[in-house]
């Protein structure tokens, strides 16, 4: 469990939040300017704050009002920065060794082997690719045996292919050791792919906090989260693909649903994440639908109606493990006479449906 | 035949005022790079002086304060029994203050140029601050460090005026290659000045070469 009370001041922008953190990964997430980096800076002591308690599992690492404020060098908050930050001038082996030996970090074969990085011990960071790098870093920040790892986006700096190599290795950290995880990012399909425990920041203050259904069954977060950019993250198995190149994907959950995708590089049973967005989703009632053209067809049950500005968001529960989060226009919401409790179909093309990898990719 | 005891004596004065310039220039550069305090423009004025101030200004400057009768003197006097005027010490003095501006400068820039984001991400991985300065700035900012070294050991060798002024011109005791090469010049001994001015030339020459090729910074010693 993670206590955090925060107040920050940089020139005319204020963080102030005061929160309880009861999963150990948790994505913070929110649009640009809400503080994220801000918080995980002034955690590790590398800004100054004005008022900062941070307590995990019982203990109280910092706390400015009695004056418990360790050095940034003493506070073991393991920070993966966005650019990696290895020391160009050290081989990889070398920057993976920074930290002091404690009894308390994994032991250095256990993270290279982790992280797939026993290639690249004996190379300089400049002859790397960046997500070498940024592994490496990953690396580099388990050993120094932080109590807290926080990620700042550490994804942002890669393209999408690098991001695939990445994703897996954080699922990997948070399964592995469980270590508790605070990662910052502005896209929401990352942190979905390693929580769905969510901290939703605005202008410096917490605007929401849960799962991403709950979020967007609250007007004013759905609100956020749409304009930042709202992604559904289903998680499931690639099963099969047919003779017309569609790969179909059972997602997790009692319902046992399957998805199509158009694009999908992954082999059949690798874990994935199908990603969709919720103005792709079209819901219909079922006797209209024999007409159309769309693949997927996914019966379910609305749960929940969200409205916010002209736009309602309609929860409907399929059976999988998370619901979908199907955006309808207020319109379509009246003339389709749409109520809690109704079973709806969830139509949406599979050219729609991207996916993402979740096997190790070694690069 | 040239006589190379000014040039060896020289070489050795140099080499003494440029580590006292580094003994005291790098933690001052360190100072300057890193730190805001009150006092920071005017210290790095006074270090900075010596490269727009006359040599004579400065030697005046330099023989008020470490002068027989002047406190520093009368000190350093009774602790060695001898002055610190018209002796092998004024002359690494006048090295010293020769080298100095160079050497801080030069490791200033460098130490500046050194990303501190790099810093934060050591301190992030539990390195205190000596550790940081040890295995961080100073190895990346090196090339930068060495070169205002050079630069200041090639000033140092050739400075003139300020050495006169403090250390005189005594042959065999401070008489530097560049007060030789003037005394031989002006006694007519053209060809012992030739030699000498060919070595300094030599030296000069060699010491921006490897500046220019060797200790600029290269970019791969910034963030990658």
């Amino acid at each position: 469990m993670i206590r955090i009370d925060c107040q920050v001041r940089r020139g005319g922008f204020t963080l102030a939040l005061s929160n309880q953190l009861g999963s150990r990964a948790t994505g913070i997430f929110g649009p640009s300017g809400s503080g994220k980096s801000s918080l995980l800076l002034a955690l590790t002591g590398l800004i100054p704050v004005e008022q900062l308690r941070l307590e995990l599992d019982g203990e109280v690492l910092v706390d400015t009002s009695t004056g418990l404020i360790p050095p940034a060098h003493r506070r073991q908050l393991g920070m993966v920065f966005q650019d990696h930050r290895l020391f160009p001038h050290l081989s990889m082996r070398a920057n993976l060794s920074y930290a002091k030996p404690s009894a308390q970090a994994p032991a250095m074969a256990e993270v290279v082997e982790l992280l797939d990085i026993g290639d690249l011990l004996d190379h300089m960071p400049a002859q790397c690719s960046g997500g070498q790098r940024q592994r490496v870093a990953l690396g580099r920040a388990l050993l120094s045996a932080p109590r807290l790892l926080l990620l700042d986006e550490p994804l942002a700096s890669l393209d999408r292919g690098l991001k695939r190599q990445i994703l897996p290795y954080l699922r990997r950290i948070r399964n592995t050791w469980n270590l508790p995880m605070l990662m910052v990012s502005h896209d929401l399909g990352e942190l979905l792919a390693l929580t769905d425990s969510l901290l939703l920041l605005h202008q410096g203050r917490i605007a929401g906090q849960g799962d991403l259904a709950t979020l967007a069954a609250d007007p004013t977060t759905l609100e956020l989260l749409h304009d930042c950019g709202l992604v559904l993250a289903l998680p499931g198995t690639l099963n099969r693909r047919d003779e017309d190149g569609l790969a179909w994907i059972r997602l997790d959950g009692p319902g046992a649903a399957e998805l199509a995708c158009g694009d999908c590089p992954a082999a059949v049973g690798d874990r994935v994440d199908a990603l969709l967005r919720p103005e792709d989703l079209v819901l219909a009632r079922a006797p209209l639908v024999d007409a159309l053209s769309l693949t997927n067809r996914l019966p379910g049950r609305i749960v929940q109606l969200t409205r916010s500005r002209n736009r309602c968001i309609v929860t409907v529960d399929c059976g999988a493990s998370v619901p979908l989060l199907a955006e309808v226009a207020e319109r379509a919401m009246r003339s389709l006479g749409l109520t809690v409790g109704d079973q709806i179909l969830v139509l949406c093309k599979a050219q729609a449906v991207q996916m993402r990898s979740l096997r190790l990719q070694i690069s | 035949m040239t006589d190379w005891s000014a040039f060896w004596l020289s070489i050795q004065v140099t080499l003494c005022g440029l580590a006292i310039a580094v003994a005291v220039g790098l933690p001052l550069a360190v100072l300057l790079a890193l730190r805001r305090f009150p006092g920071r423009n005017l210290l790095e004025v006074l270090v900075t002086a010596p490269l727009v101030l006359p040599p004579t200004v400065l030697g005046y400057y330099v023989l008020v304060s470490v002068g027989r009768s002047s406190a520093i003197g009368r000190f350093w006097e009774s602790l060695t029994g001898g002055p610190i005027v018209f002796s092998m010490t004024g002359c690494v003095l006048a090295a010293t203050i020769a080298a100095l501006p160079f050497v801080v400068k030069n490791s200033r820039s460098a130490l500046e140029a050194v990303d501190p984001g790099l810093m934060e991400a050591a301190a992030n991985l539990g390195a205190g601050f000596p550790r940081r300065l040890w295995t961080i700035l100073l190895p990346l900012a090196r090339r930068g460090i060495i070169g205002g070294c050079m630069l200041g050991f090639a000033k140092a060798l050739g400075d003139f005026g300020v050495t006169l002024m403090v250390a005189g011109n005594i042959p065999g005791r401070t008489q530097t290659a560049p007060l030789a090469i003037y005394d031989h010049l002006l006694s007519g001994r053209d060809a012992q000045a030739q030699g000498l001015v060919l070595a300094l030339t030599g030296l000069g020459i060699l010491v921006l070469w490897l500046v220019n090729t060797w200790a600029n910074p290269r970019p791969t010693d910034r963030r990658s």
